[in-house]
């Protein structure tokens, strides 16, 4: 059983990471221990709000490298420890079979070598799948300059992959992490990428990352604007096929001259997802999204600062308008649209239907009519009035609800 | 005209024929809503016709027995006039309902479907199973829906090599997985011997609980959001005097 001070040490260093998300796949149970859960799930929440869904931990906190903005940097004065391969399996099983978690999100300092550090990270999933049996959610990161061989092995044990980017531009990263460089991470997510597609297309048997890659980018250490940031997002998804880019907002905790002395703060990590939703699940390019001096609005939702640039194409009929132009209604998320769909198939919607349908009207009232009545305000400037009267403070954050969230951008892992 | 019946599929749909042509009918399986000034009539459950009418209403949506079977799992006190509501507009329509979002008792009837169905996800991740002497695996919980029986197969599935019992405390029943057979069983108490290492792995977990944690960035409402106290009592990371 590993000890207390060690998984404590362990899991310090790796909280900081954004992603917890057990979605994506379907792996069966075919004797032995666990299954994937497509849906993900939650299995208890922490008192910053944060879901526990997978024993987030790693192998090791002992770097060669010095990331300017990490914790477990190699000049740093905290404590080292290593976990063995059974500590960590057994850990998986005993916390699994309970129900504590849904699987495991393994990570590792550069420990030695990129190699070395790759190589007990297989080491670790590899004896997790094959002789404890489990079947449970995997989630690996990667360490940039590890030979190929071993990444795709690895790849081949687990659900997701993902590496981390960082920061949105070389220049950046050369600055702050000066042992990486973009193409030590863009390479193996390339390569993986593309091992997933042949593995696909030849319909090989068993599984090749199911739940696919993510990556994490932190907002703010550097000068990018978020047109860039979102751009950069969006040829992820369209050319690396990615499942999810997190934003982690800076926040200063560690001191250094290069780093910026005030944190980024909530509502830009906000907006950026915000927007990111955006583009994955309501049919927005970023050219769209992003204003003209290329950073979103902080006073409007995207999808709203975009309206409010597109007013000549509102309101929109609601028992009319097809699916992709109600999705692009401020106000009206994917649920609504659906409800909105199914529901006037049978009769003619008002604004009363709408209510009793709990659709929100709040904003998407001035962009919409129902069987012809418009109950918005009549012009753009009484429209931009209302739409943030009573917003003065920041909207809360459904997922990283505030600056601290940031500290993700100190991550020990790679 | 009050109608009360027990709470069982056969007694609602025998208590649905006596009451669908009634407009002022108030259907409850509980015992709260008793009334002097209503007339009252306590429904026998009645197999044949209860049998009768739900071929008919088949006919009408070949779904629709799932959404009573879910309707009569919740907990919630408006359930029987949610699923009296439901099944009268059924009637009325002569198709199914469950997407005129603009009635409101398709909403309410939705929405209390939802409820239990939620309850049943988040508990695929609230259960807390301790491990006992034997191996076996032993959960009490408090849901406010009858979903223990629901929980097994998603249990099952992945745990296929670990007896388990999931106990409803609240109503003193247990869904059970012998390894290889399931059952329900009445259960009023349960008296676990736990294995040697049970309370090291239950100290671990709280370690990792605490050490995840980021102190800085305290958010409890939105954890009791997301994880209602209610639900705390079972779940050792919570249940501790400390927090």
């Amino acid at each position: 059983m590993i000890s207390e001070e060690k998984l404590h040490i362990l899991t310090e260093s790796a909280k900081y990471d954004v992603s917890c998300s057990s979605s994506g796949s379907k792996r069966r149970n075919e004797g032995g221990i666990g299954n994937g859960y497509v849906a993900g799930c939650c299995h208890s929440f922490t008192p910053d709000g944060r879901c526990i869904s997978l024993l987030k931990i790693l192998l090791s906190n002992d770097c060669i490298f010095r990331c300017k903005y990490c914790m477990s940097r190699a000049d740093a004065d905290v404590p080292r420890m290593t976990a063995t391969p059974d500590e960590i399996c057994e850990l998986v099983i005993d916390f699994y079979k309970r129900n504590y978690i849904e699987g495991l999100f393994l990570s590792s300092a550069v420990v030695r070598s990129p190699d070395f550090a790759m190589e007990q990270l297989l080491l670790t999933v590899k004896k997790l799948r094959t002789e404890y049996r489990f079947q449970g959610y995997i989630h690996l990161k990667g360490i940039p300059y590890a030979d190929e061989g071993l990444v795709r092995e690895a790849a081949s044990y687990a659900d997701r992959m993902s590496y981390n980017i960082e920061l949105p531009t070389e220049t950046s990263l050369k600055l702050l992490a000066p042992q990486k460089s973009k193409e030590s991470l863009l390479r193996p997510m390339r390569q993986l990428s593309r091992e997933k597609l042949v593995f696909r297309e030849e319909k090989r048997k068993g599984r090749f990352l199911p739940a696919g890659q993510t990556t994490q980018m932190i907002v703010g250490a550097s000068p990018e604007p978020d047109g860039q940031i979102l751009r950069l997002t969006q040829s992820l998804y369209r050319s690396l096929g990615l499942k999810r880019v997190y934003y982690s907002s800076y926040v200063p905790v560690v001191h250094d001259s290069l780093l910026p002395e005030k944190p980024a703060g909530e509502l830009r990590e906000h907006r950026l997802y915000q927007a990111d939703w955006l583009l994955r699940f309501y049919g927005f390019t970023a050219e769209e999204i992003v204003g003209e001096d290329g950073n979103l609005s902080a006073e409007f939702d995207p999808k709203c600062a975009w309206a409010l640039r597109n007013l000549q194409l509102f309101p929109v009929e609601v028992n009319t308008a097809p699916l992709e132009t109600l999705l692009r209604v401020p106000g009206i998320g994917a649920r609504s649209a659906y409800k909105i769909i199914e529901a006037r198939k049978y009769r003619n919607l008002t604004f009363e239907s709408l209510a009793k349908m709990r659709v929100v009207l709040k904003r998407a009232r001035h962009f919409i009519t129902a069987s012809g009545k418009f109950c918005g305000a009549e012009n753009e400037k009484i429209v931009r009035g209302l739409l943030t009267a009573g917003d003065a403070a920041p909207v809360q954050l459904s997922l990283f609800p505030d600056f601290e969230t940031a500290r993700s951008a100190l991550t020990g892992e790679l | 005209m009050i109608y009360f019946y027990d709470g069982s599929k056969t007694a609602f749909l025998t208590a649905f024929v006596l009451a669908f042509r009634d407009g002022q009918a108030v259907l409850s399986s509980r015992g709260c809503q008793l009334s002097l000034a209503q007339e009252t009539v306590f429904v026998t459950p009645e197999p044949e016709r209860a049998k009768k009418a739900e071929q008919r209403l088949l006919k009408i949506d070949p779904d629709c027995m799932n959404d009573l079977s879910t309707l009569l799992r919740s907990g919630d006190q408006d359930r029987d006039m949610v699923a009296l509501n439901y099944f009268k507009l059924l009637v009325k329509e002569g198709r199914p309902v469950r997407k005129m979002f603009a009635e409101e008792c398709v909403t309410a009837a939705m929405e209390c479907i939802r409820r239990v169905t939620f309850e049943i996800h988040r508990f695929h991740g609230f259960v807390r199973f301790m491990e006992s002497a034997s191996g076996a695996l032993y959960a009490p919980i408090s849901p406010d829906n009858d979903i223990c029986d629901l929980l097994v197969p998603h249990f099952r599935a992945r745990l296929p090599e670990y007896p388990f019992v999931i106990h409803d405390v609240g109503r003193k029943k247990a869904a059970v997985y012998d390894g290889s057979h399931v059952f329900l069983a009445p259960l009023e108490r349960a008296e676990v011997l736990l294995s040697s290492d049970e309370k090291a792995w239950q100290a671990l977990w709280k370690n990792y609980y605490d050490s995840v944690n980021i102190p800085s960035r305290e958010r409890l409402r939105q954890m009791r959001g997301y994880m209602p106290v209610r639900y705390w009592k079972f779940m050792p990371e919570r249940s501790r005097p400390t927090l």
